[in-house]
Parts: structure tokens; sequence; C-alpha cells
């Protein structure tokens, strides 16, 4: 497969602070990159050195083979950005919106009055054409934010964080329609801090933080990097901290943690613990009112690597 | 795609409320306002004569075109006259200045007029605007006479008809009386002088328009803007059709505002309607440049930019004399390079100079024309620094 996009040695710098740290990553055709990270990971910031919005102190940036630069207007002709905030005209009705900015890729009206049909049909909004901005739900804005921004049917798209403060029916909307544009054979750069749509989404994933690639591979790639072998949640109400110390120093327990409501057990070998933990509870007559066994997730891959939780 | 963008661009404009508030709506309330203010003040200023005193020497009473000029402009049989002369000598003229029973006094020295006066305010620059207007009118009349004598000569007839001559340059002085009568009754009155302001005003407030068609286009200053700096439409297209957007939007809010003064408020323009709506669409030209040019070169948030722009519209008009005739002159006789770069200088000179200097229109066209340049300017520089533009954040 050959690159769409090859990111060599890119810095990004705001006065003292280092937003993009020395990103080296390329992107194939086709392919769905997911870049996770927390808020000020250095996600957006490297989008928007990508597509030539900001400046960079150094590194390279090619699209399609050809260097990017702000006059790259053959290359953008091919780009579609979603970006964070959504980004609309309140003046302009859901149908006036899409045709506008489709309308800064494609000329033809016929051919334009297709695109912008097909957008909205593919976000759901067509009960909302005739509709303000401001008439629209949180999640329906978002769909027509998505819908400005792949109307135009481009070859790569960015999604910066598409799903951001959603309600679930958009939401599951959304990822339909990402689908839908992946399965289609556009090449996908995907933003979030969401690991359940990364995992559900992409292809390969970058784990950014402090502007750094900390770790990168497909989804069980990543997740052999864990050193844990299961994690068991278990809801209890009240826990003596004695029990938490004997639970601690069973066989295969990596950590065990309390916060008031849920006790979390991570372990290095995932054989028969489950039951352990059981026949324990049972024993010492604790009261508890769920529990339940996973495997680690990238959030536990990313809390290992970098000692915090995605959302933080 | 420039069509594209000017149809939107309209679109989102003439949607938007609060600029269509200030744009529409605000002139027409100050319009109204000024309707209901100031015909009161007019009507009753027109029963305040102003009292002066000319030094009755024989250099005054030799000179017919200042002498008849006055006595036409304060004579009980004009209905409209504005003064109420003293004929008296040096000493007396100065001893009613000092004792305020006249606003100044006039003495003709080398054919010159030499204004005297102890304070500065309304009365005294209708003064000085009088004499002006004399004085241009003198002058041409010198020229006129010159000319016919010139042709005379030229056409080899060296016999010439002074008396002929002479009959012209009568019959221009009554056109001078019957030009300086119009003065009285319309061209001085406060009413005018606020309109013609308030179109002034209109003109360059015309620059939040474009100064918000660019924000919506810069990718530092909306998140429309970034959209639109990512799509191959380029930097040019986008600002000129914006650009031409909003010229069309401050043109209709020109057109209402000139339509419910003539007809709802029945404001009398006079002959130069046509020379005024030009010189408004000029001036607009360079309130959609200034708000182009305020847009682009400043890296600050919106309010900023509005702040800066409004504030430099505002000093500009007061520099210009627009809240009070009087600064003008101070200006043009102390620095008269600001107002030579002042837009609204040049708006409230055109207007003015439409009145007082009639049928010579050189410094009506000066203006046009110095508009022009200065919009040309502000559009190529604001357009160069688009293009070069790099964003070190966003």
């Amino acid at each position: 497969m050959s690159n769409i996009i090859e990111v060599k040695n890119l810095v990004k710098q705001y006065k003292e602070i280092t937003a993009v740290d020395n990103l080296t990553f390329d992107v194939k055709k086709g392919e769905v990159l997911g870049l996770l990270g927390p808020n000020g990971s250095g996600k957006t910031t490297a989008i928007n050195c990508i597509l030539s919005l900001l400046n960079f102190n150094e590194g390279s940036i090619k699209i399609f083979g050809k260097e990017m630069n702000h006059d790259s207007y053959d290359l953008k002709k091919d780009i579609g950005v979603v970006f964070q905030e959504v980004s609309v005209f309140d003046e302009l009705t859901v149908y006036d919106n899409i045709d506008y900015f489709c309308g800064l890729y494609i000329s033809d009206k016929n051919q334009r009055k297709k695109y912008v049909e097909d957008a909205i049909s593919l976000v759901g909004l067509n009960d909302f054409k005739k509709f303000y901005p401001k008439k629209l739900s949180g999640g329906l804005l978002r769909r027509l934010n998505i819908a400005c921004g792949i109307a135009h049917k481009p070859k790569l798209i960015f999604l910066d964080e598409p799903t951001v403060a959603v309600d679930p029916q958009s939401r599951n909307n959304i990822l339909d329609g990402i689908k839908h544009l992946r399965d289609n054979g556009a090449t996908i750069v995907y933003t979030t801090h969401y690991m359940e749509e990364v995992e559900l989404l992409c292809d390969r994933i970058i784990i950014l933080d402090k502007g750094k690639i900390l770790a990168t591979g497909t989804t069980d790639k990543l997740k052999s990097l864990a050193n844990i072998e299961e994690k068991i949640t278990i809801e209890i109400n009240e826990l003596d901290i004695n029990y938490l110390e004997k639970i601690k120093e069973f066989k295969n327990v990596d950590d065990a943690a309390y916060n008031g409501n849920s006790l979390v057990i991570t372990y290095k070998k995932g054989k028969n613990n489950l039951l352990e933990i059981m026949e324990y509870m049972k024993k010492e007559n604790i009261k508890y009112s769920k529990i339940f066994s996973e495997r680690p997730t990238l959030n536990d891959v990313f809390l290992e690597l970098t000692g915090k939780e995605l959302r933080d | 795609m420039f069509w594209h963008n000017f149809k939107y661009s309209l679109k989102t404009l003439f949607k938007n409320k609060p600029l269509i508030f200030w744009t529409f709506a605000f002139p027409l309330i100050m319009a109204t306002l000024f309707n209901m203010a100031f015909s009161n003040i007019e009507n009753q200023e027109k029963m305040d004569i102003i009292d002066i005193a000319i030094i009755n020497n024989s250099e005054w009473n030799d000179n017919e075109i200042y002498k008849n000029s006055f006595d036409v402009l304060s004579s009980d049989d004009n209905e409209e006259r504005i003064f109420n002369i003293d004929y008296v000598n040096a000493q007396k003229a100065s001893e009613l200045l000092e004792a305020g029973s006249i606003a100044g006094y006039i003495e003709l020295i080398d054919e010159e007029p030499v204004l005297t006066f102890n304070t500065n305010g309304l009365d005294q620059t209708i003064i000085k605007l009088v004499t002006e207007e004399i004085r241009q009118t003198e002058s041409v009349i010198k020229n006129l006479s010159e000319e016919e004598i010139q042709k005379e000569i030229t056409s080899g007839n060296y016999n010439i008809d002074y008396e002929s001559i002479h009959n012209k340059v009568v019959e221009l002085t009554k056109e001078d009386n019957v030009r300086l009568k119009d003065i009285s009754n319309s061209n001085l009155s406060y009413t005018m002088i606020e309109f013609y302001t308030l179109i002034a005003m209109t003109c360059l407030y015309g620059g939040i328009l474009s100064m918000t068609a660019i924000n919506e286009s810069l990718p530092n200053m909306s998140n429309k803007g970034k959209r639109i700096s990512i799509s191959p439409t380029k930097k040019r297209t986008i600002i000129f059709s914006s650009l031409f957007a909003s010229f069309i939007v401050q043109l209709v809010g020109l057109s209402l505002l000139f339509i419910y003064t003539i007809f709802a408020l029945k404001i009398n323009y006079g002959n130069n309607i046509g020379f005024i709506i030009l010189l408004s669409i000029m001036g607009s030209l360079a309130g959609l440049s200034l708000g182009t040019f305020i847009g682009s070169i400043f890296k600050a948030n919106e309010n900023t930019k509005t702040g800066i722009l409004i504030a430099t519209t505002m000093f500009g008009c007061f520099l210009s004399g627009m809240m009070g005739i009087t600064m003008k002159y101070i200006v043009d006789k102390n620095i008269p390079i600001i107002n030579k770069l002042n837009p609204a200088s040049m708006i409230t000179d055109g207007f003015y100079s439409l009145y007082y200097y009639g049928d010579n229109l050189d410094r009506y066209w000066f203006n046009i024309i110095s508009l022009l340049i200065f919009s040309a300017i502000l559009i190529i520089i604001s357009y160069i620094f688009l293009r070069r533009q790099k964003y070190d954040s966003i």
C-alpha cells in the first residue's frame, strides 16, 4: 500500500512548550489511523500542522506523495476535515451549510446537489434540511459538522474528536457514517480519547502524550504491551481496609484499589482469578452488587505507559 | 467559486441580525432622532441672525462682490437673512467685539477679507464659510473677466466691449447672490450638516460588514475560517467575493437611508443628489476597505478588532468636523496632512464642497479620487498581508 500521509520528525513549539515532539508516522491508502491521547497531547496540533493551518518548527509533511503547503490547492481538493469544534454558519440552514462548504470544492451545481444529498443521508439529517443550526441538538450539530467536512467525497479525511459530547444515538449514527466512509475506501485519520471508538474503527493506533508517540500498532499489539492479563471490578458499598490488604497478597494480583464504590483488582496472570475472589468474598461475607472480569483495555495500556487515564 | 462564496456571504450577512441592526436600522433610527431634534433647533435658529460688523472703508465700498453679497445676506427683504451688519470703523468694531455685541468683524485689506473673532463657535464658522464662498466666487469672476478680455484680444478685436463684459460680471454677481440666498436657507442648515454626518458615518461603519466577512474566512478568527482555509478555493477569491458581498449589503443599507430620509422625513438634498450618492458609494468603499484592512492586519480577537475599527472611525470623524465643524478648520489649518489621509474628512469635504463651491466640482472630484486611492491602497495591503499570512497558533 502506498503512503497517503508521510510525517517526518515534526516539531511544533509554542514559545517554551513543545506541543509536537519529533513526530514521525505514515498513513497508508485506505487505512484508518487512530490518534489516541488525552487532552493537550498534541493530536489537534499535529493535524493542524499536517493541514498547513499552522507553521511548524521542524520536519516535513507529504500528502499524496507531495509536500503540503498552505497553497497546495491541488492536494486540498481531496482532503476533508471534521474539526473538533462545530464549524458551521448559524445564519445558514443545514442544506445551505453543506452546500456552501461542498461548493468550495465542487463547482458543478448538479454534481454538488447530489453530493450534498448523499452527505445529508449519510449523517441522517434528511428531516432537518431546512433547520438552522441553533434549532439542532448537540448530536445533530455534530452530524452537520461531519456532513460539511465530507460532502465533497474526499480521499483523505481527518476526523478530530467528532463524537465529543453527543448522545448515544447520534454517536452510533456518526460511527456508522465513518464505517461507511472507510468501507468506500477513504483514508481516515481519527483522533479521539474514546478508546472504544478506536478499537471499533481503527486499523492502527498511535498513542500520543506530550506531543510524543508512546506506542504504535494494532489494538491487539498495543494490548499485549500491558503487564496485566485480567482486571476484575467489584461494586461494593463498604470494604474494610484489612480485606483490601489481604486481597493484594493473592498469588496473581498485581494491584488492588478501592474508591468507595468499586474494588478494582488487576492480575498479572489470568487463570481462575474470578472464582478465587468470589469464594473469598463469600467466605468473608462481603456483600457486593456486581462483579465482572475483563481483558486489559487500551486505557490500561495508556495508564501503564503514562501513569494517567486517557480522559485526564 | 467567486459567485458561490459571494452568494453565501450575502446570505450570511443579511441574516446576521446584530449586523443588520447596526447597518440598516441604526442609521434610520438616528435619522429619525436627528429630524426630531434638529428641525426644532433649526426653526429656532432661523430667528437667530448673526450680528457682525464690517469695517466701512473705501476698499469695502469699491468691492461690489463683497458689498453686494453681504447686502443680500443682511437684507430685511430676505426672509432667510443670516447677518445683521453694523458698518463701523475699526475702533468701534473692536469695541463691539469686546462687548460681545457681535460675533466678529470683517475688514477688506488688499482685496482679501480679514476676519477677527474672540471665540470659535458655529456663528464664527458660518461667517468663515460665507466669506470663503464669496472669495472663491470673486476669484472665478475675475478669471472669467480675464478670459473674456483674452478671447476678444485673441479674436483680433482690440476694440473691447468692456460694457458687455461688465454686464456678464454683473450677471454672475447676481447669480452669486442667488446662490448665497440658497446657502442661507438650506446649505447652512443644522439638519443638513447632521444628515451629511450621518451618511458619512454610515459609510464608514460599513467597515464592520467587511471585517465580519473577513473574520469568517480567517483560520485564527473562526472555526469556519479553518474550514475555508483548508479548502482548495484561493484566498483572493474568498477575500474579494466577501468584500463585494459586504459592499452590496452596505449599498442596500445606504439606499434605505436615502429612501427613508427623502420620502419619509422629506429631507431635501437639493440638485446634487446624484453627486451625493456617488460620494456615498465611494465613502462606503473606503469604509469597507478600512474594515478589511483592520480585520486583516491585526492579530486580535473580533471584539478588539471591532473596537479598533470603531475608535479609528470615530477619531477620523471627530477630526473631520463631524462632531463640530470647527474641528475641521482647526485641523486643516494646523495639520492639513491628517485630513488629507482621513477618509472621514474626504467624505465630509466632498459634501461641503458640493455646497460651498457649487458648480465648481474640482474639489469634489479630488475627494472622490482620494477615496478611491485610499480604498485601493488598503485593499492591496490587506490582500498582500493575508496571502502571506501563516499562523504560529490558531
